[in-house]
């Protein structure tokens, strides 16, 4: 095994050639335009960071590197070589691997099937296996890693997946690595050995893009950074001459717009909602008042539960522990039906698994609510006996809409939230926990949203919004809260900088002890 | 993500299931007879027999075993197995030097049908249920309309597969047991077995890894169709001839799927064996034999085989967080 | 720079539906095949002919416009045909030919669809067992109880007052002259059935659940009730089939063999999707309506009685495979 002496130390910038080279890559949906002239280079043996926010084009420019998209103008080259995949296992066979967040193991087969599939080591149509353990051991051990190769991967933890993940993707001579977020789902003792591996693999002359919010991290281990913002390149500079801060600015530094109404001089309403010490499997300690009237924000990276915590509220993964009492002395809803009943509605941040009938009409999508809340008399549909009912809700969503009875799947993103939108303001709920209420929405739409949350709120209602978008966070919340590690980290006035609520998110679990002490 | 958190807590040991079934299931075996005062059951003689009521539905697990494990279903065996026993009586029509050609043309056609339902389920993208239920229809629609002209009878050589012994042990016992370590050492050996679980675990990894899931696929119902040929020719030897309702009254079609999922293999695929599988058929040949020898009526046993079936399966089931239709 | 990706999205203009799209193409299917009866059969040509075609095939309707409540949630219902047995078996005993005791049979035959319904999806949605083996297992313990029942072959025919149902002709009736008493109720059935499926909550509710389950879920719906009604009225739906089946025929233990198959047949054939989400209960009827046609077409012609059943395995793949086809290029 190679000697190493801690991650920073190993020489950052080894031979410099270009593995990588995407070149003016420009990507449109349609007629809109999500990448704009990008051009982003990887060198043999760098750890290439890749910032911005969600929606700033990474998942996206990366789609195209793996051979899930195919690029609308521009060039790709690898080792100088111009390539167009048109299909991911092109990208592959060409050495580039990526590590996505929802690994993609087999969980019962064993490591070494699972980095082997495809490519078992055989004579004769049989498999050796001895080979295959020790191929896998081989390629384990070049991470730094002692994952006895005949384990099955549903027995390993989540970072041991991703580390055979890894092993898989360097097992078929990947030259050039993506890790998507691969922190997200680690603790810090985790990350810190994936810091390990990486570096391993840098010093053995791989090129790797590492795409990471947190600031820590890509200072810790990138030797170059690139920061997209909104489609478009905002330098690349080398890691030695940034700071966090310069970063921050670049990914973050825009005006915000006239996309947010502006808040009411109001104070708040009543107490809605109180939580003391609320906690479950993904929660912790947990204290939280929600007043009617207000929209509070919150913010964290992926993982650190802020997605958990609208899940508790609407009952979905309840509260195991803690007080939690709403106005009318209740205790949380205990399945998302009861939310329903009582007046919680929920906008998930998965619309597609989680918010729509694709194949159903908007009318039928934006009366699911009305229905599931009528279901048990099987009373006469409301949309059938009164149509203008729903309809009239789709003006108040501004939805464009010529029919409303074609399918919800045929429509843009935009007006898909609308639907879900209209669904619940139907049910005319108090408290509304909406999670990425925005998320791969045109901007027209957003402003509708946003308008249409404060409406709500001046109205008496009071609003959960969880989002990753910091824009969003800042310009449409009265209060935001951060979270980190399951654990509400610290609570901000309405409009605090963009940096200052990233400086609190961006820091890992590890270090929630120290700010808070 | 969410997916292997939960199968990580859920995770249990298969290797000791099948061990578990059988030795619990001869408990009971040996209990029962003991308790009604049949310990004839428990010789050899009545131990042979016990098995060798294994071997029609054994054969045909095995490629069912395969099927699911690649993520399909076949539904259409317990009609191949007719198909078959028919076919194989009248080709060979009491001749013995017309044997072969008989277990070829059964073959033949297990090879011809289990393609029919690979391609449809593969190309055509319907759903293994409905094109092997629906492919079902059309063999048994094909046999009652042509069974007429079909007269035919085993020659009593062929039927030493059945009621021959070697070295005191059933010939039927052995190739039971020939099957079972063929498609045993397919799936834990080769190449084919290893990708033959990826395909089933999740199609999309398998072909990012580079397999062509289409053929897996395609391979596995054939395998399957022959396995159930197999097996109608074993009932061949059995009764003397094939009746177009051998394999509908044998319930081959839920009884093999029941047996692979009672054994361990997960009905969405990737996971599970030949070894768990024949474990599941051993407790069902128990099952009638202790329903006999408790003098239970056959038909409460059919009912209580229905509930055996549901409840072993909801005993994967039902911890469950997803959504079951 | 960042206004060229702000320059407002356009939603996607919605492509105008021609009307001939929104006419299921089972019904053109079906008039076809009524037309080549009509063709080869004088008898059909007349009103008496096209009632008694719909005698016999109301059945079969029934049961697959029942059926399609299970199969729009992505479930299935095998347990039918079985059901039908018991149905048929179970008035047969409790009447003993005694015509008196008919008002009794027919409450117990509801009475023992409502258990095995409530079983089957308590089964489903409760302890998670895919409805494809629940059902199966149901058709097995079914019969068995029809079987340990009657001791395993019982004979003979229902009492005449309950054979009317399936059986009587009411005579003279204007413009049709004849109206058997089967067409009546499946006309009833149908109406009940329509009305639950397309002009209640509970109906629209069971696409969105066979569509998104979780996205129901999270919307308040009680998907696990829903699908558990789902699964009583497909039973309900075969006990009356299993009367009007009574009334055609005597009583034996086969009387409901196949009719699960045939009834998801005919509902795939009129569109509703496997596996949930698409269908409605025009495709269910007419698809019911087009397989007897089907059949009676073959009849006409010659066709080998046994093979119908071939027939109706190949129509099923078919079916299901442009089901598949259109499905997929739309998405």
């Amino acid at each position: 095994m190679p000697n190493r002496n801690g991650t920073a130390a190993i020489g950052k910038a080894v031979d410099g050639t270009v593995l990588l080279s995407m070149q003016d890559v420009s990507k449109f949906f349609g007629s809109i335009q999500v990448l704009d002239t990008i051009s982003f280079d990887v060198r043999a043996g760098e750890v290439h960071a890749l910032c911005g926010e969600n929606g700033a084009g990474k998942s996206t420019l990366m789609k195209i590197l793996t051979g899930a998209f195919p690029v609308s103008s521009g060039r790709i080259l690898l080792n100088g070589q111009e390539m167009r995949f048109v299909h991911p296992v092109e990208a592959r066979a060409a050495g580039i691997g990526i590590i996505h967040q929802e690994l993609s193991l087999l969980p019962h087969r064993t490591v070494a099937e699972n980095i082997l599939l495809g490519r078992e080591p055989s004579r004769g149509g049989l498999v050796d296996r001895r080979r295959m353990v020790t191929e896998a051991r081989d390629a384990l051990a070049r991470l730094g890693s002692a994952i006895p190769p005949e384990a099955p991967v549903a027995s390993l933890s989540i970072a041991e997946q991703q580390v055979v993940e890894i092993a898989k993707a360097i097992a078929t001579h990947a030259r050039l690595l993506v890790f998507d977020e691969p922190t997200a789902p680690l603790d810090t003792v985790e990350s810190a050995k994936l810091f390990r591996v990486i570096a391993e693999l840098r010093s053995s002359g791989v090129g790797i893009v590492y795409i990471s919010h947190r600031m820590r991290e890509v200072f810790e281990i990138a030797d170059r950074i690139t920061v997209l913002k909104d489609g478009c390149g905002m330098g690349t500079f080398d890691a030695a001459d940034a700071t966090p801060d310069k970063v921050i600015r670049l990914m973050v530094g825009r005006p915000v717009s006239a996309l947010f109404p502006p808040r009411s001089a109001t104070t708040p309403g009543e107490a809605l909602l109180t939580i003391l010490g609320g906690g479950n499997a993904a929660l912790h300690d947990i204290d939280l008042t929600l007043y009617a009237g207000q929209i509070l924000g919150v913010a964290g990276l992926e993982g650190s539960g802020k997605t958990a915590l609208a899940r508790a509220l609407v009952g979905d993964q309840r509260f195991t522990t803690g007080q939690i009492t709403f106005r009318d002395g209740r205790p949380a809803p205990r399945s998302p039906r009861e939310a329903v009943q009582r007046g919680i509605a929920y906008l998930s941040d998965d619309r597609k698994a989680e918010g729509l009938g694709l194949r159903q009409s908007l009318r039928d999508n934006a009366s699911l609510a009305l229905r599931a809340l009528a279901a048990g008399l099987a009373l006469p549909s409301i949309a059938n006996r009164n149509p203008g009912r729903i309809d009239a809700l789709f003006r108040d969503v501004e939805m464009r809409a010529a029919d409303f009875g074609v399918a919800v799947g045929r429509l843009s993103g935009g007006n898909q939230q609308k639907v879900v939108f209209a669904r619940w303001l139907a049910t005319a709920p108090h408290l509304w926990v909406v999670a990425e209420p925005t998320r791969g929405i045109d901007v027209g739409a957003k402003a509708t949203i946003y308008a249409l949350l404060r409406r709500y709120a001046d109205a008496g209602g009071a609003v959960v919004m969880v989002s990753s978008d910091l824009t969003e966070i800042i310009g449409a919340s009265d209060r935001i809260l951060v979270m980190s590690g399951g654990r509400i980290l610290v609570e901000l006035p309405a409009g605090s900088a963009e940096s200052e609520i990233m400086a609190h998110a961006v820091h890992g679990p590890g270090q929630v002890a120290e700010l808070v002490a | 993500m969410s997916g292997i958190t939960l199968s990580t807590r859920r995770f249990r040991p298969q290797g000791l299931l099948p061990a578990a079934l059988i030795v619990g299931a001869a408990l009971t075996y040996a209990v029962v007879s003991l308790a009604t005062a049949q310990s004839a059951q428990l010789s050899w003689a009545g131990i042979a027999g016990l098995l060798q009521r294994m071997v029609a539905l054994g054969i045909t697990a095995c490629g069912q075993t395969l099927v699911l494990l690649v993520g399909s279903i076949d539904l259409s065996v317990a009609n191949l197995i007719s198909v078959s026993a028919v076919i194989a009586a009248h080709v060979m029509n009491g001749r013995p030097d017309a044997i072969a050609l008989g277990i070829a043309a059964a073959i033949a056609i297990g090879v011809i049908v289990g393609l029919a339902n690979g391609l449809i389920v593969s190309k055509l993208k319907v759903s293994p249920l409905i094109a092997t239920l629906g492919i079902g229809l059309v063999l048994q629609g094909v046999l009652s309309a042509a069974y007429d002209d079909l007269p035919g009878s085993v020659p009593a050589s062929f039927r030493v597969l059945a009621y021959g012994h070697v070295l005191g042990i059933p010939l039927a016992l052995l190739l039971l047991a020939a099957v079972v370590a063929l498609a045993g050492f397919v799936l834990s050996r080769t190449v084919i077995g290893f990708r033959l679980y990826g395909v089933g675990g999740d199609a999309r990894t398998a072909r990012l890894a580079g397999i062509r899931t289409d053929r897996f696929v395609i391979g596995a119902h054939i395998a399957a169709s022959v396995t159930a040929a197999v097996s109608g020719l074993y009932l061949a030897s059995w009764l003397g001839a094939g009746t177009p309702w051998v394999g509908r009254d044998g319930g081959y079609d839920l009884d093999s799927v029941a047996v692979v999922v009672i054994g361990g293999t997960l009905l969405s695929g990737g996971r599970g064996g030949v070894a768990g599988t024949i474990a599941g058929v051993f407790v069902f040949a128990t099952i009638d034999a202790v329903f006999n020898m408790l003098q239970i009526d056959p038909f409460l046993g059919q009912i209580l085989r229905g509930l055996i079936v549901i409840s072993s399966v909801a005993a994967y089931t039902f911890r469950g967080k997803a959504h079951v239709a | 720079m960042t206004a060229k990706i702000l320059t407002h999205a356009v939603s996607r203009p919605p492509t105008p539906r021609v009307a001939w799209r929104r006419i299921n193409p089972t019904i053109v299917i079906f008039l076809v095949l009524l037309a080549a009866i009509c063709w080869i059969s004088p008898l059909y040509r007349t009103a008496p002919g096209l009632m008694s075609l719909l005698q016999r095939a109301s059945p079969v309707i029934i049961l697959s416009a029942g059926q399609t409540f299970v199969l729009v949630t992505g479930g299935f219902d095998l347990s039918v045909g079985s059901l039908i047995t018991l149905v048929v078996v179970a008035c047969a005993l409790i009447t003993g030919g005694d015509g008196s005791l008919t008002w009794i049979a027919l409450l117990a035959a509801y009475g023992i669809g409502l258990t095995v319904g409530l079983i089957n999806g308590a089964i489903v949605a409760w302890g998670k067992v895919p409805s494809i083996i629940t059902t199966l297992g149901m058709l097995l313990s079914v019969k068995g109880v029809a079987m340990l029942w009657s001791g395993g072959a019982p004979e003979g025919y229902l009492p005449v007052n309950l054979r009317y149902f399936g059986r009587y002709v009411w005579r003279h009736v204007p413009l049709i002259q004849r109206l058997p008493v089967a067409v009546v109720v499946l006309v009833g059935s149908l109406a009940v059935l329509v009305w639950l499926f397309h002009f209640t909550n509970f109906g629209r509710l069971l696409l969105m659940i066979g569509d998104n389950p979780r996205a129901a879920e999270l919307s308040g719906v009680p998907v696990r009730r829903q699908r558990m009604l789902a699964f009583v009225i497909s039973a309900l739906a075969a006990v009356t089939a299993g009367i009007l089946l009574g009334g055609f025929s005597g009583v034996s233990v086969d009387v409901g063999t196949g009719y699960e198959l045939e009834a998801t047949s005919a509902a795939v054939i009129g569109g509703v999707v496997l596996l949930g989400g698409e269908g409605s209960m025009t495709g269910a009827i007419f698809g019911g309506l087009t397989l007897y046609a089907l059949f009676t077409l073959l009849n006409l012609i010659g066709f080998p009685e046994p093979l119908r059943v071939a027939v109706q395995g190949l129509i099923l793949v078919a079916a299901a495979a442009l089901t598949a086809r259109r499905s997929g290029t739309r998405q």
